[in-house]
């Protein structure tokens, strides 16, 4: 099937067209399955016109029964509306996905500072555990025992350099 | 006893920082933040999104089969065209979901939960029992840390995910509105399909429906029946997931204007 060349259509202008075509290929084909449920057609008896209903008589000629090969020749007509259809909701779909490259990086950006605020209220809970040390370290003092003193020291020296460690970059030199 | 003393000023001191920290809104800041985590656990129903689109991509091999030769001129060079416009449509939501998804961490609520910590500072003083603290000091202090974590973290946590809601409320509409408008033509397209795979097998079955050709007709039964199970299986998939996308961007247009007009936009 030739590319439309819908240039100026809006994906909403495709869309309806696109619906349109459906709709016809749908009533082609209820046309169709009627006609083939009522048998093909005899050779002789075109002379009693009366089998068929008398419901749509400018249509007559299909509604008195077809034959396999007419059935597949309005078939394939059904599907070429079909396929017409599909492909300007094709063309919609690529109107659609256009120039949405910069929304999504503004999205990806977004995750990026989430992340780095979530980094920061961990850091926070670190403040917490490094509160601990010192209280260790304070009630070392305070039971005035110095010679208990170096673990809670030890500790805090380490809590110290992971926090250093996980500092941002921009804290570093 | 000059001991306990030091705990004590420790402990006012505490207490000052955490009614500076309480003058932030914490009830609404609390309903928002489990908004955003209620908003951020549907994120998931975006992966439907991405294997419509897999489907999608896959129409003209479902449908090859079923096709005459010329018909399966014209749907092999729309295949190619479709093909080509799948791979960009494929990962449009991975960019909401990576979003969505952070921000569910940011306003978890593991964020603000300091037990670790406080248990830390609990064993800490309980290891020294010659300070003259007993238990109701330690319970009191480690009841003092929790409040004050989680206020101040509670405010810092509605503060950020409100002004990333802000920034990203204009991308994720756009983002969320093409998705929904490209579900609609991919439903649309495999209606489409499934008429042009049901209509051959209806079509034709009545004329293999003879008694010489009865097995035909047999299998061409069995087939149509299958097919149109498939169909109307996928068919219910595709305004599930339509209505899913619908929930997601209701959820967050009200999330917006749930957003504290006096937060500051840091």
């Amino acid at each position: 099937m030739p590319a439309t060349t819908n240039a100026a259509a809006s994906p909403l202008d495709l869309e309806a067209l696109a619906d349109s075509l459906s709709a016809c290929a749908d009533i082609l084909h209820t046309r169709l399955m009627r006609a083939i449920r009522h048998g093909p057609p005899a050779p002789e008896d075109s002379a009693t016109p009366t089998a068929a209903p008398a419901s749509s008589p400018a249509s007559g000629s299909i509604d008195q029964g077809l034959s396999q090969g007419a059935a597949q020749a309005l078939f394939e007509n059904e599907v070429a509306l079909r396929q017409r259809a599909n492909g300007l909701y094709l063309e919609a779909a690529e109107l659609a996905g256009l120039g949405l490259g910069g929304q999504q990086q503004v999205l990806l950006d977004l995750a990026v500072q989430a992340q780095d605020k979530i980094r920061r209220i961990n850091r926070l809970k670190d403040m917490v555990s490094l509160l601990a040390d010192l209280l260790s370290l304070g009630a070392a003092v305070a039971a005035g025992k110095p010679e208990h003193l170096g673990p809670p020291v030890e500790k805090l020296r380490r809590h110290l350099a992971d926090l250093q460690a996980g500092a941002p970059p921009s804290v570093q030199p | 006893m000059p001991l306990p003393r030091v705990f004590r000023r420790l402990i006012m001191l505490g207490l000052c920082a955490l009614l500076s920290a309480c003058a932030t809104p914490g009830k609404d800041a609390s309903a928002r933040l489990q908004a955003v985590r209620d908003l951020a656990a549907q994120a998931h129903s975006l992966d439907n999104y991405a294997e419509l689109t897999e489907r999608y991509r896959a129409t003209y091999q479902r449908e090859k089969p079923f096709l005459s030769a010329q018909a399966d001129i014209g749907e092999h060079l729309m295949d190619a065209r479709r093909q080509a416009a799948c791979d960009d449509l494929i990962t449009l939501h991975r960019a909401v979901q990576a979003y969505l998804y952070l921000l569910g961490q940011l306003a978890g609520d593991e964020r603000y939960d300091v037990e670790d910590q406080v248990k830390g500072i609990s064993s800490a003083i309980k290891a020294w029992p010659d300070t003259g603290l007993d238990e109701r000091h330690v319970n009191a202090y480690a009841g003092l840390t929790r409040l004050l974590a989680r206020a101040l973290t509670q405010g810092y946590q509605d503060r950020s995910v409100q002004a990333l809601l802000r920034e990203g409320a204009a991308p994720m509409q756009t983002l969320l509105d093409a998705m929904r408008t490209l579900l609609r033509y991919y439903a649309k397209t495999n209606a489409n399909e499934a008429r042009i795979v049901l209509g051959v097998l209806e079509v034709e079955i009545p004329f293999a429906d003879t008694p010489r050709d009865r097995l035909l007709g047999v299998l061409g039964k069995e087939l149509l029946q299958t097919k149109q199970a498939e169909y109307r299986l996928i068919g219910r998939r595709y305004t599930l997931t339509e209505r899913s996308l619908d929930e997601l961007a209701r959820q967050h247009l009200e999330l917006l204007t749930r957003l504290d007009p006096a937060s500051p936009h840091p």
